[in-house]
């Protein structure tokens, strides 16, 4: 038990790293996502289909594939080597953009066509429309989702640890493989997941609460 | 102003508008009656091109602004910021005129109390009038107005008859889709009622005895 002090703080010091690639990823998820998003609504065509099915292969492949892929081929492809930091944000981002768009499709085809049409019928032309009607809107009524997508997203940056991220999850097995004792370090590492998922679904209920309208009009 | 030539729409397969032809006179009142189900919405949805006609033209070179049968304000934002946001988009300089225009606005109309609220505070018969305010802001030549009365009460119809009149002193041209033959034949200069995609009858209601009676017959 006397190493459980120092290995709470080992630990501990591997949420740098994990919060890191969930906010990079997160931040490149919703600007890649609801880019993807738009596209695919306003060019139902060829251009839509194409989305669509990138879309579905992201969806359809293991996440641990994509962040090999980016390791390994990336710096092959641009003759240059990504951080692992990087790789992460890269490989997390465009996984979460195919889930973060597919939320926001299934958001935008559910508000009313109205709000186009009256968008349209007072002249706002399509960028502002979707600035300042439809997505304002829209991420309103998927924000629960929303958050469920960070959570899973954190929990998927354990897979850093495969290509030697030292996030929480490599951690906690380099203490355990130090003392050849894995209970106390993976239920560390378990504590601090949760307590981040903990926090991260606090303040999306704190956020959810002061929604100030109503979904419909 | 607005010419309409032989228009034909199908929804579903169904032929909502049967080769109907209309000529509107600039700065008339223009009024569409005719029977729930009829087509004057989606005439309106054609003339405003939210709906492309099968067949037939519709032309006109002016600025046209629909207001929605069920309002569609815009419901993360105040009645306020409904009004201006448009106009104030296209023209910024003038942002504060845009905001005295819309306070005006919304006192001629009786709701200026409500001007801060969000849309879904509001009853049936505000949100009909803030969404009537929100076309007129984009200043347009037609504005067609697609059921503005339904679920207001007598005074506040007077209102809105006279913040319609004034709007077409200054020579904008009005197309009114109504059931209330009563306001109808008050406000408008011309009548058209629709029955089965067809124009069934057009009337000058003030050349008209007993306007009212004989649109009656046609329900
Ligand atoms: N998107 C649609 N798809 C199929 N049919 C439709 C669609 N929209 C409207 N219709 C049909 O078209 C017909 C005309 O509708 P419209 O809304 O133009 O009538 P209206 O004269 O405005 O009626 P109301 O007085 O009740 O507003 C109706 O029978 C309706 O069922
Ligand atoms: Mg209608």
């Amino acid at each position: 038990m006397s190493n459980t002090l120092p290995a709470l703080l080992f630990v501990g010091s591997g949420v740098a790293l994990t919060l890191e690639l969930l906010i990079g990823g997160i931040a490149v998820g919703v600007l890649l996502g609801t880019s993807l998003a738009i596209l695919r609504y306003m060019y139902k065509g060829i251009c839509g289909n194409c989305i669509g099915r990138i879309v579905s292969v992201i969806r359809g492949t293991p996440l641990i594939l994509q962040l090999s892929i980016v390791y390994f081929i990336t710096p092959v492809l641009l003759d240059c080597k990504l951080s692992i930091l990087a790789t992460g944000i890269i490989a997390f981002g465009i996984n979460s953009s195919a889930y973060v768009s597919e939320i926001l499709r299934a958001g935008v085809e559910s508000l009313p066509k109205g709000q186009f049409e009256a968008a349209k019928t007072l002249e706002i032309t399509s960028c502002y429309m979707w600035k300042d009607i439809i997505l304002p809107q829209v991420f309103v009524n998927i924000f629960p989702a929303f958050i469920n997508e960070i959570v899973s997203l954190l929990k998927e940056t354990a897979l850093i640890s495969v290509i030697g991220g030292m996030d929480i999850m490599r951690k906690s097995q380099i203490i355990a493989a130090e003392h050849y004792e894995y209970f106390t370090p993976l239920c560390l590492a378990g504590a601090y997941y949760y307590g981040l998922v903990i926090l991260i679904e606090y303040i999306g209920q704190k956020i959810e609460k002061r929604k100030f309208y109503a979904k419909n009009s | 102003m607005l010419k309409i030539h032989k228009v034909s729409k199908a929804l579903s397969n169904v032929r909502i508008l049967d080769e109907v032809s209309l000529d509107v006179k600039k700065a008339s009142i223009f009024g569409l009656a005719g029977p729930s189900g009829s087509g004057k919405s989606t005439l309106l949805r054609c003339i405003q091109k939210l709906e492309t006609p099968d067949s037939g033209s519709i032309d006109y070179s002016c600025r046209v602004c629909f207001m929605f049968q069920d309002f569609q304000l815009f419901p993360h934002m105040t009645v306020l910021q409904n009004l201006v946001y448009a106009p104030t988009l296209k023209d910024k300089a003038n942002a504060k005129e845009h905001i005295d225009k819309a306070k005006m606005m919304l006192k001629n109309l009786g709701i200026e109390s409500k001007i801060n609220d969000y849309p879904r505070t509001l009853s049936g018969g505000q949100k009909q009038r803030v969404a009537l305010a929100r076309s007129l802001m984009i200043n347009p030549d037609v504005l067609l107005c697609d059921e503005p009365t339904s679920g207001l009460d007598v005074s506040t119809i007077m209102d809105v008859v006279s913040l319609l009149k004034s709007v077409n002193n200054i020579g904008v041209t009005i197309v009114i889709a109504s059931h209330d033959l009563d306001f109808l034949t008050k406000i408008s200069d011309r009548i058209v009622l629709l029955k089965n995609g067809k124009i069934a009858i057009d009337i000058i209601p003030s050349q008209t005895p007993n306007s009212v009676e004989t649109l009656k017959g046609f329900y």
